[in-house]
C-alpha cells in the first residue's frame, strides 16, 4: 500500500470532519494572508525606494513650512546633483464632498522625468507632459480607481488653494501602488497670478544624485547651504522620508501583527483539536496495527502526515481565496487616506508560499502531540482500555 | 399485556431487502418474566425494539397495555415509553456526567414531580437494587455489575408495568450476571412487573417463566423456563406460528 | 420536559481538552476581532467626540479643514460682532480666531510626525469649553509659551512641563497640559496666534475661527449670513458636523475590519461545528438512551445547542477579559496609536475596548455558538433510538 494514497484515504474516512477542519483552516489562512499584505505592502514600498539615489529637501520645521522657489536652482548647482525638481501640494479633489482621495502636486515639467527616471514613465508620455501646459502624469492606482485614460480631461478643485483647474491626462506613472497626480508648476503659477496671488515658494525639492556614494555628502552640502537662513532645510534619502512620513502607522501595524499572531494560534488549535479527535477514535485500530507488527514510528508518521496534508491543502485553498478577496478589495477601493501604503493589498508570490509553509508547519505541529501519545501507547494498555 | 399480531419487519441494506421478522404473532401476559432467545441474527433484538415501542413494524399490529402503538405519533410514543416501560441495555448506558442517583432520577424528569419527591423515589429504587450507599458515585467509579444495577434502578424508578432488557448480562462476569438475573426475577416476583429480556446467556433460563424462541426472524414457539441445565432450544422445525391467545406450543 | 441544564454543562466539563481547545478558538477570534474593531472605534470616538454643539467653525469656502483655510483679519473683526454670538461677562464676543500649522514633532525613538499646532487668543478657552487646563496654566500671549494636549505630552520627546520644546523654527516654553475628554484637541499643541504666524511666516495671521452661538439664537440664520457675505468667501458650519465628517474617514476602515471579522467568524463556526459533531458522534449511545427513556427530540436539540452556546459564551468572556487590558497595554507601550488626520497631522488615540466593540464580539460569539452548534444538534436530536443504541 503506497503511503500517500493511504494517508489521503484516511482523511476521507470522515469527510465532514475533514471538510470542516479544512474550511476553518482555509479561512484562517486567507485572513492571515490578507492581514500580512498590509505591512508587507509597506515594506515593499520602502524596499523599492532603498536603491535609488533620490533625496528630498524640505523645511526643517515641517513639510507645511515652505521654502523659497529660488532654492531649486541652488540645489541643482550642487556638485553630484544630476537634476532637481520642486513639488508643491495642490490638494485637489474630484468631488469636494469626498475630499482628497489621492495626492496631487504642481511639479517642474522639465526635470520631473530626469529626477524620477526610475519610474520608467514612457518617453511619449513625458513629451506630452512637457509640451502641454495642462498635462498631467497620473499614477496607475488612481487611473484605475476613476477609470481614466490618457487623453481624458479631468477637473480638480483644490481644498487648499482658491483654484479649480482642468487637466489633460498625458499618461500613467506605471506602478500598481502609485496614486500620484502631477501637473505643471507653470500652469499652477499662472492660475494663481490670475487670482492676484504671486507664488514664489515650493513645498519640497527632490534631487537625483549621480553616485550613491555621494549621497550623504550632497545632503550635508545642501543643508549647509541654507543653514541660518529663514528656511533651514533637512535633506534625507527618499526611503527615509517616506519611512518618516508614514511613521505614524507603526501603531496600526503593531495591532495588525498581534491580530495575525492570534489568528495563527487559532489555526493551531483548530488543527490540534481535529487531530486529537481523529486519533482518539482510532485508538483501537492503532492497537491492532501495532499487534500485527507495524512499528510505532510508522504509525506516528502516518498520523502526522494526515494532519499535515489536510492543513497544507487547506492552506493552499485559503491562500487562493485571499488572492480573490484582495483582488476584490483593490477593485473596490483605491488609495486610502488612513492606510497609505498599507492599502495595496497585494498577495505576492512570497506571501503565498509563506502561507503554504505556515499551514504545513501548523499541520505537523498539531499532529505531533496527540499522535505521539497514541502511537507509543502499549498495545496491551490500549486493548485493555478498549475491550 | 403485550400482544403482537403478524408483525413483520424488513429493511433495505444496499440492494438487498433484509427480512428481520416474518409474521410473528405472540402474546406476553402481564406479570411474566420472559426470555427471547435464538441464534445470532434471529431478529430477537428487533422484536424487542418493536414491542418496546422503539421501532415500528413494517407490517402487523403491536398492542401494549391495551394501546395500539400504531396509533401513537413519535412524541406520543416517547411519552408512552416514559410512562409504561423501563429499559436495561447491555452496555448499561448510564450518562457518564450524572451520578448514580441523578441517572436513576432521569426518567422522573419527564414527570411533574418535585425535586424532593424525585430524589426520594430514586433513593428507593437504589435501595431495591442494593446500592443506596453508592448514590453519589459517578458511573466511572462503579464496577460493571454495579452500573447495571443502577441501570435497573433507573428502569424501575417510574414504577413502569414493563421492564425490557437487551442482553442485560452480556457484559458481566458470572457472579454479577447471576445477581442481575436474580434482581430481574425479583421485579416480577415481588413487584408483579412484566419483564422481557433478549439474551443468549444460558443461565437466564433458570430465572424466567418462559422462553420464546426465534430463528431467522420466524417465531419457533416457546418452552417453560426455570429448568436447570437446559440449553437454549431449537424450536420445532418449520415455521409454526402460534395462534393468538396461546402461549405457544410445547416442544 | 427539558433536560436539566446540568447535562450540557457537565458534558462540556467532562471533555476538557476538546472543550478547552474550542473555547480557545472562539476566544482568539473574539480577541482579534475586538482589538481590531476597538482600534477603529477608538479613532472614531476621538473624532466624533470633538466639538461643541453650540459652536460654529468658520473657514474659507471650499476648504475642508482647519489647516488649509485662511481668514482675513477684517473678516474676523466684522464677524465677531454678528448677532447670535454669545458675549462673556465683559461683553466680549465668544469668537476665537485660530491659526493652524503642522510642524514636525519627534518621537522618543526618533520618528517624525506632523502635529497640529493651533495658534489661539486667550478667548479660545472660553469658546472650546470641553478643553480644560489640567496641569500648569493657560498660555500668555506673545511669550512663546505652549500648552500641550495630553496625547502630545505622552507621545513626543521633550514635553516636560516647565521645559523647552523645539518645533517650527524656534523653541517654546511648555506651561500647561490640556485635556478634552479624549477628543482630538488632546492631539494638539496650543500657542499664541501671533507667535505662530511669525514663525510660520503667514501673512494672514488666522486660518479660521470658532464662535459660540447664543442659546435661543437662530443658528441657521447666522450660518446663512456668514456664507452670504460678499466681502469674503467664507462658510460656517456646526463644529460637531465638521468633526463628524472627518470621522467618516474611519468608515472605510470599519468596513475592512468588519469584513475580516466575518471571515474569522465563519472559520470559528466551522471549528465549533467540528467539535460538536465529534461530541455527538462520541455520545450516540447516550443520546439513544435518553430518547429511549422518553426525552423528546426538542430536549436533545436544546441540550446540544446549549453546549455550543456555552462554549461560545465562555470564549466570549475570556476573549473580552483578555482584549481589554491587552488593548490598553499595547496602546500605552506605543505612546498611543497614531492615525493620519484630515488636517494632515496625527491623531493620537488610546486603544480602548468600548461597549459597542463588546456588543459586536458578543453577536459574533452568539452566531458562532448557534450556527456552529445547530447542525450537529439537529443530527443528535434526529438520531433514531434503535440505531443509536445499536451503535453503543
Amino acid at each position: 500500500m503506497k503511503f500517500f494514497p493511504f494517508v489521503w484515504r484516511n482523511l476521507l474516512r470522515n469527510k465532514l470532519r475533514s471538510l470542516l477542519t479544512g474550511g476553518a483552516i482555509a479561512l484562517a489562512i486567507a485572513l492571515v494572508c490578507i492581514l500580512r499584505t498590509m505591512p508587507a505592502g509597506f515594506d515593499h514600498f520602502l524596499e523599492q525606494l532603498a536603491t535609488n539615489t533620490r533625496i528630498s529637501v524640505h523645511n526643517t520645521a515641517g513639510i507645511v513650512y515652505s521654502m523659497p522657489y529660488a532654492y531649486l536652482a541652488r540645489v541643482k548647482s550642487v556638485p553630484g546633483v544630476v537634476d532637481a525638481v520642486s513639488w508643491t501640494w495642490f490638494g485637489g479633489a474630484v468631488d469636494k464632498d469626498d475630499g482628497v482621495t489621492f495626492p496631487s502636486f504642481a511639479v517642474d515639467a522639465d526635470s520631473i522625468g530626469v529626477v524620477f527616471a526610475d519610474l520608467e514613465i514612457a518617453p511619449e508620455t513625458l513629451e506630452h507632459f512637457r509640451t502641454h501646459r495642462d498635462g498631467a502624469l497620473v499614477g496607475r492606482q488612481t487611473l484605475r480607481q476613476y477609470g481614466w485614460k490618457p487623453g481624458d480631461v479631468v477637473t480638480l478643485s483644490s481644498l487648499v488653494w482658491p483654484l479649480e483647474l482642468s487637466f489633460r491626462i498625458s499618461g500613467e506613472i506605471p506602478a500598481d501602488v502609485d496614486p500620484r497626480f502631477w501637473f505643471q508648476r507653470e500652469y499652477f503659477e499662472q492660475a494663481l497670478r490670475e487670482q492676484g496671488v504671486s507664488f514664489d515658494q515650493a513645498g519640497m525639492i527632490w534631487a537625483r544624485v549621480d553616485d550613491p556614494e555621494q549621497v550623504p555628502a550632497v545632503m550635508r552640502q545642501v543643508d549647509a547651504m541654507f543653514r541660518n537662513s529663514e528656511a533651514e532645510t533637512t535633506s534625507e534619502t527618499e526611503k527615509s522620508f517616506f519611512q518618516n512620513f508614514f511613521g505614524n502607522l507603526e501603531g496600526f501595524v503593531t495591532v495588525i501583527v498581534i491580530v495575525t499572531a492570534l489568528v495563527t494560534l487559532c489555526i493551531v488549535f483548530i488543527a490540534a483539536n481535529t487531530a486529537s479527535m481523529a486519533v482518539r477514535e482510532r485508538v483501537r485500530e492503532l492497537a491492532v496495527l501495532k499487534a500485527i507488527g507495524f512499528h510505532w514510528k510508522l504509525l506516528f508518521v502516518t498520523l502526522v502526515a494526515e494532519a499535515a496534508l489536510l492543513s497544507t491543502v487547506a492552506g493552499g485553498v485559503g491562500a487562493g481565496l485571499s488572492l480573490g478577496l484582495t483582488g476584490m478589495l483593490r477593485a473596490a477601493s483605491g488609495w486610502n487616506q488612513q492606510l497609505g501604503p498599507l492599502s495595496g493589498f497585494v498577495v505576492t508570490n512570497a506571501l503565498f508560499v509563506q502561507a503554504l509553509f505556515l499551514s504545513f508547519f501548523i499541520g505537523i505541529l498539531s499532529g505531533v502531540v496527540p499522535s505521539f501519545g497514541a502511537s507509543r501507547r502499549s498495545v496491551a494498555a490500549t486493548l485493555r482500555e478498549v475491550f | 399485556m403485550i400482544e403482537l399480531r403478524n408483525v413483520s419487519r424488513f429493511y433495505r441494506r444496499g440492494a438487498d431487502e433484509v427480512h428481520a421478522l416474518e409474521r410473528v404473532s405472540l402474546e406476553i401476559p402481564a406479570g411474566r418474566f420472559v426470555a427471547l432467545m435464538g441464534p445470532s441474527g434471529s431478529g430477537k433484538s428487533t422484536l424487542l425494539n418493536i414491542l418496546a415501542g422503539l421501532d415500528r413494524p413494517s407490517d402487523g399490529q403491536v398492542s401494549v397495555a391495551g394501546r395500539k402503538l400504531a396509533d401513537l405519533s413519535e412524541d406520543e410514543l416517547a411519552a408512552f415509553r416514559a410512562a409504561h416501560m423501563g429499559f436495561v441495555f447491555q452496555f448499561f448506558n448510564l450518562i457518564p456526567v450524572f451520578s448514580a442517583r441523578e441517572n436513576v432520577e432521569l426518567p422522573l424528569l419527564l414527570t411533574h414531580l418535585k425535586k424532593a419527591e424525585r430524589r426520594a423515589r430514586a433513593d428507593t429504587a437504589l435501595r431495591i437494587v442494593g446500592l443506596a450507599e453508592r448514590a453519589t458515585h459517578m458511573p466511572g467509579e462503579l464496577s460493571g455489575g454495579e452500573q447495571q444495577r443502577v441501570a435497573i434502578a433507573r428502569a424501575i424508578v417510574t414504577d413502569p408495568e414493563i421492564v425490557v432488557g437487551d442482553e442485560p448480562t452480556g457484559d458481566l462476569d458470572a457472579k454479577n450476571a447471576e445477581e442481575v438475573l436474580g434482581l430481574l426475577r425479583a421485579l416480577k416476583q415481588d413487584f408483579g412487573k412484566t419483564v422481557v429480556i433478549v439474551t443468549h446467556d444460558p443461565r437466564a433460563e433458570r430465572y424466567v417463566d418462559e422462553v420464546l424462541l426465534l430463528d431467522k426472524g420466524v417465531f419457533q414457539g416457546s418452552r417453560p423456563g426455570g429448568q436447570t441445565g437446559a440449553s437454549p432450544g431449537h424450536g420445532p422445525g418449520g415455521a409454526a406460528t402460534a395462534a393468538p391467545g396461546t402461549a405457544g406450543a410445547r416442544p | 420536559m427539558a433536560l436539566p441544564l446540568r447535562y450540557p454543562l457537565r458534558s462540556l466539563a467532562h471533555r476538557r481538552l476538546r472543550t478547552g481547545l474550542t473555547v480557545a478558538v472562539v476566544a482568539l477570534v473574539v480577541i482579534a476581532t475586538t482589538l481590531f474593531l476597538a482600534l477603529v472605534s477608538s479613532l472614531r470616538r476621538t473624532l466624533v467626540s470633538t466639538g461643541s454643539p453650540e459652536n460654529l467653525i468658520v473657514l474659507r469656502k471650499g476648504s475642508d479643514n482647519d489647516g488649509s483655510s485662511q481668514l482675513p483679519l477684517d473678516a474676523y473683526q466684522a464677524l465677531r460682532f454678528f448677532d447670535g454670538i454669545v458675549r462673556n461677562a465683559q461683553g466680549e464676543p465668544l469668537a476665537s480666531p485660530e491659526l493652524v500649522v503642522q510642524p514636525f514633532f519627534f518621537r522618543p525613538d526618533g520618528g517624525r510626525e506632523n502635529v497640529l499646532v493651533r495658534g489661539v487668543e486667550p478667548i479660545a478657552l472660553d469658546v472650546h469649553d470641553e478643553v480644560r487646563i489640567v496641569e500648569g496654566r493657560m498660555l500668555v500671549p506673545s511669550q512663546g509659551e505652549a500648552v500641550l494636549g495630553r496625547g502630545v505630552a505622552k507621545r513626543y520627546a521633550g514635553t516636560a512641563l516647565g521645559g523647552e520644546m523645539k518645533f517650527g523654527r524656534r523653541t517654546w516654553k511648555v506651561v500647561g497640559i490640556l485635556e478634552s475628554g479624549g477628543s482630538s484637541f488632546e492631539s494638539e499643541v496650543w500657542v499664541d496666534a501671533r507667535d505662530l504666524a511669525a514663525d510660520a511666516k503667514r501673512p494672514i495671521p488666522y486660518s479660521g475661527m470658532r464662535v459660540k452661538v447664543a442659546s435661543g439664537a437662530d443658528r441657521d440664520a447666522l450660518i446663512r449670513r456668514i456664507g452670504a457675505d460678499s466681502r469674503w468667501s467664507l462658510e460656517a458650519k456646526p463644529e460637531t458636523e465638521y468633526y463628524a465628517k472627518q470621522a467618516e474617514s474611519a468608515n472605510t476602515l470599519y468596513g475592512l475590519v468588519v469584513g475580516l471579522a466575518v471571515l474569522a467568524g465563519i472559520g470559528a463556526v466551522f471549528g465549533a461545528t467540528n467539535t460538536m459533531y465529534a461530541a455527538v458522534q462520541a455520545r450516540v449511545a447516550e443520546i439513544g438512551t435518553l430518547r429511549a427513556l422518553g426525552f423528546s427530540r426538542g430536549s436533545v436539540l436544546g441540550a446540544f445547542l446549549i453546549e455550543s452556546v456555552a462554549i461560545a459564551t465562555l470564549g466570549l468572556v475570556v476573549g473580552v477579559l483578555v482584549a481589554w487590558p491587552l488593548g490598553l497595554a499595547v496602546s500605552d507601550a506605543l505612546g498611543g496609536i497614531g492615525f493620519g488626520a484630515a488636517t494632515f497631522s496625527t491623531n493620537v488615540i488610546t486603544l480602548r475596548v468600548g461597549a459597542f466593540d463588546v456588543a459586536v464580539a458578543a453577536a459574533l460569539a452568539a452566531a458562532i455558538g448557534l450556527a456552529g452548534g445547530f447542525a450537529p444538534a439537529w443530527r443528535a436530536s434526529h438520531l433514531r433510538p434503535v440505531e443509536a443504541l445499536r451503535k453503543g
